[in-house]
């Protein structure tokens, strides 16, 4: 489906219809569009926000730290994403590569989305039983804005590995994760 | 339906031809320090993907770990199954070894507390090891036997276990005089604990640890605790009454929580990262120990009622205890120094001999550890005393059965000494490049004697160093030379450059620093000289210093 700028209704509709790879040539276009959008102040619809950052975890932007997909190709709601941090230098985390869970609430990225780690890890601010990342004390999660991203998160979750109160923190044996 | 939806990605950004099955994609492959566009075929698997990237990255395979949207790619996998097609980017780690200590260690530590391991391999193997040091290198192979693990960190463990399990070892070790004279020595203690980096930091952060080092009266006192094992247990014990007194005090258990995280842990791990993860190297009797009571010691003073006469008690062993219970073998083996664990059996070689093989693979440690003070009066004191330091040989268990190798390391050993005074013998053991090179000549010198046995004597002769042969053959060997020869060859081929100052060794980092925008050249150089001119190091220091 090629999308040559029919009105935004139009393509809204088919668009929320339509499946992922018929939504991927969209999302090239609309990415300009919603770059307009923004610029005006609209805002964004979730859908069209999170195949921007399905794109852009593909393309791998960023420093190569952090990566991120959806968890299962087929889902249409783009809920739930599967993230890594690779462990920063020097630090007791280094080398080593943590898998995460994000899910992306329908109220996303109005709302912070859940951020939960799936590899077994010794960090101020998550649940030593089951990994969840407590949204009170990440700030970016504290203080969610609707311009942040799943991106970001992980980012600032590896940033905070490298903060003087986690980066000593003894750490489990490596290949470990959580049960549930 | 997916390849029609990235050929039109395509047309719609790039223009690029309509990919199809079986044709090559560009994937960019990304490490954090670098990225190169590989091709490769669309319907290719995991495995051959990394066949690739190993070449092309210099990395063994297995070493290869791919992330592709959050997710790890496994061997078995197809690129297509991830959707990874081209132009799009997969985030490599590449694993180094040490990492996977974690690992290996748990699985090699069940079979490591037998020493029943058969003496053969463990000689043959170790023959392999060629040190730079060959004083070192004879008495490593030598010493290798029951002792079959390569990776120093396991050794260190089972080190400690051993020392543990065997109170005799240890008080043995304790009433080595080489030990006593260490511990009695209190400007020895202080440098060795002074001489940690990340002890010279915590000390900047807190001042209070720097003044009790400087108060001789305290150190003595310190180390007497250390040499009284049991008078440490005891004292530990009150200390832990103490702690669970204070837990019941308002506010206390804060204030606890607060010292044991800035103070006691950065220390311990300090402790702990120069001495491998031993947290019980401290009852070996070594400079650790200076450090372990001395942290106990140099708390906010909480008068402890029950506390020994000799020590104004505060109490933060409690944590300590749960500190080192929670250690795991995994984090930073950097400098692991068998000194440190058992001065007693310094040349106990498999400590000796995985150290040389770490040291072979990273220069920069045979560095730390030789320009450590304590090494430099350690040496000193061993070549003032040639009676101790054969005593020190004698008493390792291993050489007991073998006059031999004990008559020919006494000859060696007045020479061995004085080598180790050298100061440019030292210089050419911290040189890292002169170490490599000197791996490969002993390499190159294993070869020739494996295809040209006729041709060693001549060489010998010559006075390149002797091949530390198999550790079965030392003494047919007659021109393993002593060190000094050794090194003074060495350092006359080598030629060593003239030692420069930090300036000039880091100019070209420096200029970069600046092009980068830190603009403090004084800062810059600390930075570098305490990272050794590592700028991605340097750099974070210099950020690390600014409140984040």
């Amino acid at each position: 489906m090629q999308c040559a700028g029919p009105p935004v209704c139009c393509c809204c509709c088919a668009f929320l219809g339509a499946t992922r790879s018929d939504v991927h040539t969209s999302v090239c276009f609309w990415t300009r569009l919603k770059k307009m959008a923004a610029s005006s102040g609209v805002k964004v619809p979730r859908n069209f926000r999170l195949l921007e950052e399905l794109e852009e975890g593909q393309k791998g932007e960023g420093d190569g730290t952090v990566s991120w997909g959806l968890e299962d190709d087929e889902d249409m709601t783009l809920t739930r994403w599967t993230g890594m941090i690779i462990g920063p230098a020097r630090t007791n985390y280094e080398n080593r590569i943590y898998s995460l869970k994000v899910e992306c609430g329908p109220r996303y990225p109005e709302t912070a989305p859940t951020v939960r780690f799936v590899t077994k890890i010794s960090m101020n601010g998550i649940n030593n039983s089951n990994g969840t990342v407590d949204s009170r004390s990440i700030p970016i999660l504290a203080k969610w804005q609707n311009s942040y991203s799943i991106k970001i998160v992980l980012q600032e979750l590896r940033r905070l590995m490298m903060s003087k109160e986690n980066m000593k923190l003894p750490q489990p044996p490596e290949g470990q994760t959580y049960s549930t | 339906m997916a390849e029609q939806g990235a050929a039109d990605l395509g047309n719609n950004n790039n223009n690029k031809p309509e990919a199809s099955e079986g044709t090559i994609i560009k994937v960019t492959v990304k490490t954090p320090k670098d990225k190169e566009e590989i091709a490769i075929a669309e319907d290719a698997s995991v495995t051959q993907f990394k066949e690739e990237i190993s070449k092309r990255f210099k990395a063994k395979q297995d070493q290869l770990v791919l992330i592709f949207a959050g997710k790890i790619l496994k061997d078995g996998d197809s690129l297509s199954q991830h959707g990874i097609k081209d132009g799009l980017t997969v985030h490599l780690v590449i694993k180094t070894a040490h990492n996977t200590s974690a690992s290996s260690s748990t699985s090699n530590q069940g079979g490591n507390s037998t020493t029943s391991s058969p003496a053969a391999n463990p000689i043959t193997s170790l023959s392999h090891r060629l040190s730079p040091a060959g004083g070192f290198g004879d008495l490593a192979s030598l010493a290798g036997l029951g002792m079959g693990s390569a990776n120093f960190m396991e050794l260190q463990q089972q080190m400690q276990r051993q020392l543990m399990s065997n109170p005799e070892m240890l008080s043995q070790i304790m009433e080595n005089p080489l030990v006593q004279n260490m511990m009695s020595n209190p400007d020895l203690m202080r440098q060795m604990i002074m001489a940690n980096p990340q002890m010279q930091q915590l000390m900047e952060r807190n001042p209070e640890i720097s003044h009790m080092l400087n108060n001789p009266e305290l150190m003595r006192q310190t180390m007497e605790l250390a040499r009284n094992p049991a008078m440490m247990q005891e004292m530990m014990r009150n200390q832990d009454r103490a702690l669970s007194n204070l837990e019941s005090i308002p506010g206390g258990y804060n204030a606890l929580r607060r010292m044991y995280t800035d103070i006691q842990e950065p220390m311990f791990s300090a402790a702990r990262e120069q001495f491998g993860n031993n947290p019980f190297s401290a009852l070996g009797g070594n400079s650790d120990s200076g450090a372990q009571p001395s942290r106990t010691e140099n708390r906010e003073p909480l008068p402890n009622p029950w506390g020994p006469p000799n020590s104004s008690n505060p109490s933060e062993s409690g944590g300590g205890t749960t500190g080192s219970t929670s250690t795991s073998g995994a984090t930073n083996p950097s400098v692991s120094n068998p000194l440190g664990v058992n001065p007693g059996s310094m040349f106990n070689s498999p400590g000796m001999q995985s150290l040389l093989q770490q040291i072979s693979e990273n220069p920069q440690l045979m560095q730390n550890m030789l320009s450590a003070p304590y090494m430099r009066s350690m040496m000193q004191s061993l070549a003032q005393n040639p009676e101790l330091a054969s005593q020190v040989m004698m008493n390792n268990p291993l050489f007991a059965g073998n006059p031999q190798l004990q008559e020919q390391f006494r000859s060696q050993l007045p020479i061995f000494l004085q080598q180790m005074q050298n100061p440019e013998a030292l210089s050419v053991m911290a040189n890292p490049r002169a170490m490599q090179a000197l791996m490969q000549i002993q390499q190159g010198l294993q070869t020739l004697q494996t295809e040209a046995p006729g041709l060693m004597p001549s060489l010998m002769t010559s006075g390149i160093p002797g091949v530390p042969t198999g550790g079965a053959v030392p003494a047919e060997n007659p021109a393993s030379s002593p060190r000094n020869g050794t090194v003074r060859d060495h350092t006359h081929i080598l030629k060593l450059p003239p030692y420069q100052t930090p300036e000039v060794r880091f100019q070209t980092q420096l200029d970069q620093l600046n092009a980068m925008g830190f603009i403090n050249r004084e800062a810059n150089l600390q930075a570098l000289i305490a990272t050794g001119g590592d700028i991605n190091a340097a750099i974070e220091r210099l950020l690390g210093s600014q409140p984040s």
